[in-house]
């Protein structure tokens, strides 16, 4: 599909003056005219900007409702009223539809930021044949920064699928008619560029010391966790679990990797609290993803066996409520509740984030760059050494470390140069997924084996017989993962990623040159 | 990816009427969707303002020699993209003849396109040839609008029948049959409709009645559900394709 064409519109003027020149030349009809105030979101790691997606939430001037766009490129993926008229935080805050489903997957239990805001003009004209069908859209976008800084007007050429020669014509009628550069900034960029990375709304800076970043990393994390904890208690949407566990991994990480950052002592405590406190969520993390997953797994076998298993699925629902509440028992106990307090206590104590440790005071981006590039060397290496006879139990390892590249890359994305990041993280997650399927369809596989035990006092061989049908097939899907790995660690362990390392620091034109 | 075809023997029941609307239903709830315009005399092609004509012919596509991905337009409206008719489709059978494994065509060319959207919508014109079974194997479901007259009754019978008749043919194919055109205030429709549910309980609840605003399509060259949004016939659409999910 053919690329959107961006100019910076040079000629001293407004809308209409361009538009008058247009009309004269094209068929033009107005789509829409707005003036919102609008604000991009996204996740703090910038999961929808290394999908090269962006999600737009804007506010009509005036009335009407603010809405909710996510676009690829210009090309609206889904737009959607929403109904809050407020910027989406969790994935609950969506409007409910299959793309925003679609979204939420790939935000993944993360919460949304909101990032920079301007105050805009939007005017979409549809270009026409002589049929009346559109073959191309006329963008224009003129903004301002909230401080009233203005943006350059930009004119965006958007083709439709299958007019591309249209949309070539149209494009030298433009650049012959009307004052025009040729532009590769989106108003994204431009805005960022304008507001600074001061506006940077991940708190993050470059130029911060290696503890105030931790500092900040963790404050994050430790919000996405009492953000999520009634949910975890009350059990009733597997996603507040999800997100609860993958902050908690990610504060292990930056406990791991914040030797001679954090005040040593406070740095064992809190690991060890913090890996107990992942245990104790694992059985019922578990016992959901059998939940989530069993039906999936059931659909593929034949219709008999498929109605001897449904008292299984009543065993899956008996285990997973015994998991939560005994969870549930843990994370309401003592020791739960003096380490909560503890760590809040540690993290607004402002003394412990100078000076404990040889790198405290040391620029973050040199300090994390090394971390990162030492958890990159490790996996390469160790990913290198695994074999079609590699026992099990080295993949699980280098999943590990997978996840310790990818958390501290996600923790502290917006430092990075954002293209390397992507090129980096793009074969990473691919990479994580294979292994992931691996080690779940295995650790899966036994579970329900075992839960199968209960039936078997009953005697009900047709579901054991079922049961024994989901397990091979768990079997097959992973044996399918382990064929994949060499594939997706090729993948990964590739010059294009290495090079991308070495970008990682962001350099002074990379803000522009986009590609 | 699901792929349905809007089907009946008979001509004029309301077969590009519902794949269109529908396609553009799914469209608006954020589905990526694509509607291929199988009949020659291109009327979905037409009411989404696309010229009927394929680049290197519809034969090409057909044949494998083109990829279906380079025929597609996209229509006004986000996530809703077309095949556009050919009029060179009324050999379409033909070609089909001479193919190779000709009933596995249509099926093979959405492959090619299958990982870029939800659901596919299969316009088909009137009949029962070879075009129509290369369509049975490439659907998941047929959507078969049936106007409520005796005569109805009996395609739709008939259509049962050739579809359990040919069981190695169509695979898992779905029939979703469900009223089109209903004129209320007729006593014979409503006494049709009470009839084939019975005999066929499977039917659809949803009903779409025959309206002149759906007719004005025509004239707008639009799905109703743009120009006519939130009317009792768009309703009816909206309402029709929530009913359908939960069947497929
Ligand atoms: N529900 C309806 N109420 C009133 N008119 C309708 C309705 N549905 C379709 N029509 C009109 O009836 C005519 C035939 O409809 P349509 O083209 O959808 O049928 P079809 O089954 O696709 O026909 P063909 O067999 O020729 O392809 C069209 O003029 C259309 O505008
Ligand atoms: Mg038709």
């Amino acid at each position: 599909m053919s690329k959107v064409r961006r100019y910076e519109v040079t000629a001293a003027g407004d809308f209409a003056s361009v538009l008058a020149v247009l009309t004269d030349h094209v068929g033009l009809q107005l789509v829409s005219l707005e003036e919102v105030e609008r604000s991009w979101v996204d996740t703090a790691a910038g999961t929808l900007a290394q999908t090269d997606t962006t999600l737009e939430f804007r506010t009509p001037k005036g009335e009407g409702t603010a809405s909710l766009t996510w676009a690829a490129d210009g090309r609206v993926l889904v737009h959607d009223s929403c109904v809050a008229n407020s910027v989406p935080v969790q994935v609950g805050d969506l409007p409910e539809s299959a793309a925003f489903a679609r979204l939420a997957r790939l935000i993944d239990g993360e919460s949304l930021v909101l990032g920079p805001t301007v105050n805009s003009q939007i005017a979409v004209l549809a270009c026409l044949d002589d049929e009346d069908k559109t073959t191309a859209r006329f963008v224009f976008d003129r903004s301002e920064t909230l401080e009233g800084i203005a943006l350059p007007m930009l004119l965006e050429i958007i083709p439709l699928r299958g007019y591309d020669s249209e949309a070539e014509a149209i494009e030298k009628l433009v650049r012959r008619s009307v004052a025009l550069s040729e532009s590769a900034t989106p108003m994204k960029a431009l805005v960022k560029n304008a507001i600074g990375t001061r506006a940077n709304s991940s708190g993050l800076s470059t130029e911060m010391s290696a503890a105030s970043a931790w500092h900040v990393v963790l404050q994050q994390l430790t919000k996405s966790i009492t953000d999520s904890f009634s949910g975890v208690l009350s059990g009733n949407d597997p996603e507040d679990l999800h997100a609860f566990r993958v902050a908690v991994r990610r504060i292990r990480t930056l406990l791991q990797d914040g030797g001679d950052i954090i005040d040593p002592e406070s740095r064992d405590r809190f690991r060890h609290e913090y890996r107990w406190l992942g245990d104790i969520t694992t059985p019922t993390r578990d016992a959901d993803v059998h939940l989530l997953e069993f039906p999936e797994l059931v659909a593929s076998l034949p219709q008999a066996q498929r109605d001897d298993l449904a008292p299984f699925n009543e065993v899956l629902i008996r285990h997973r409520n015994e998991c939560q509440s005994s969870m549930v028992t843990e994370l309401r106990s003592i020791r739960r509740a003096e380490f909560g307090s503890a760590w809040l206590e540690f993290l607004s104590d402002e003394d412990a984030w100078t000076g404990c440790g040889e790198l405290s005071d040391e620029p973050v981006l040199r300090v994390v760059i090394r971390r990162v590039e030492k958890a990159h060397r490790e996996l390469v290496k160790n990913g290198g050494k695994i074999t079609k006879k590699s026992p099990a139990i080295s993949l699980h390892e280098l999943r590990k470390e997978g996840k310790r590249l990818r958390y501290l890359l996600e923790c502290f994305g917006p430092l990075f140069d954002q293209e390397a990041l992507a090129t980096i993280l793009r074969p990473l997650r691919d990479l994580q997924d294979v292994l992931g399927e691996f080690q779940d369809t295995e650790v899966q596989g036994e579970a329900l084996f075992e839960l199968a035990g209960e039936l078997a006092t009953t005697d009900d061989r047709p579901a054991l017989v079922a049961i024994g049908g989901v397990v091979e097939q768990l079997g097959v899907r992973g044996s399918t993962a382990r064929n994949e790995f060499s594939k997706v660690f090729g993948r990964f362990d590739d010059r294009k990623v290495q090079r991308a390392m070495n970008r990682l620091e962001v350099t002074k034109s990379s803000g522009k040159k986009k590609r | 990816m699901k792929v349905l075809a809007t089907y009946n023997i008979k001509g004029g029941v309301g077969k590009t009427a519902t794949a269109v609307n529908l396609a553009h239903v799914a469209a608006a709830e954020g589905n990526r969707v694509l509607v291929w315009d199988l009949d020659p005399q291109g009327a979905a092609t037409f009411y989404f303002r696309v010229k009927p004509k394929v680049k290197g012919g519809g034969k090409a596509i057909v044949r494998g020699s083109i990829e279906l991905g380079d025929a597609i337009k996209a229509t006004d409206f986000d996530n809703l993209d077309l095949v556009p008719a050919d009029f060179s489709y009324r050999h379409l059978d033909l070609w089909l003849d001479d193919a190779k494994k000709p009933l596995a065509r249509i099926r093979r060319a959405l492959l090619q396109v299958s990982h870029e959207y939800d659901y596919i919508f299969l316009d088909c014109p009137p009949s029962i040839s070879l075009t129509s079974e290369s369509v049975f194997r490439a659907a998941d479901a047929l959507l078969v609008p049936t106007i409520p007259t005796t005569l109805s009754l009996r395609t739709y019978e008939q259509l049962d029948r050739f579809v359990e008749e040919n069981p190695d043919m169509v695979r898992e194919l779905k029939i979703l049959g469900f009223f089109s055109m209903v004129d209320r205030h007729k006593r014979l429709h409503r006494r049709f409709m009470t009839e084939l549910r019975t005999a066929h309980p499977e039917m659809l609840e949803g009903t779409i009645p025959n309206s002149t605003d759906i007719e004005r399509m025509g004239v707008h060259r639009e799905p109703i559900g743009s120009y006519g949004k939130g009317s009792r016939a768009a309703r009816s659409y909206e309402s029709l394709w929530s009913e359908i999910q939960t069947r497929l």
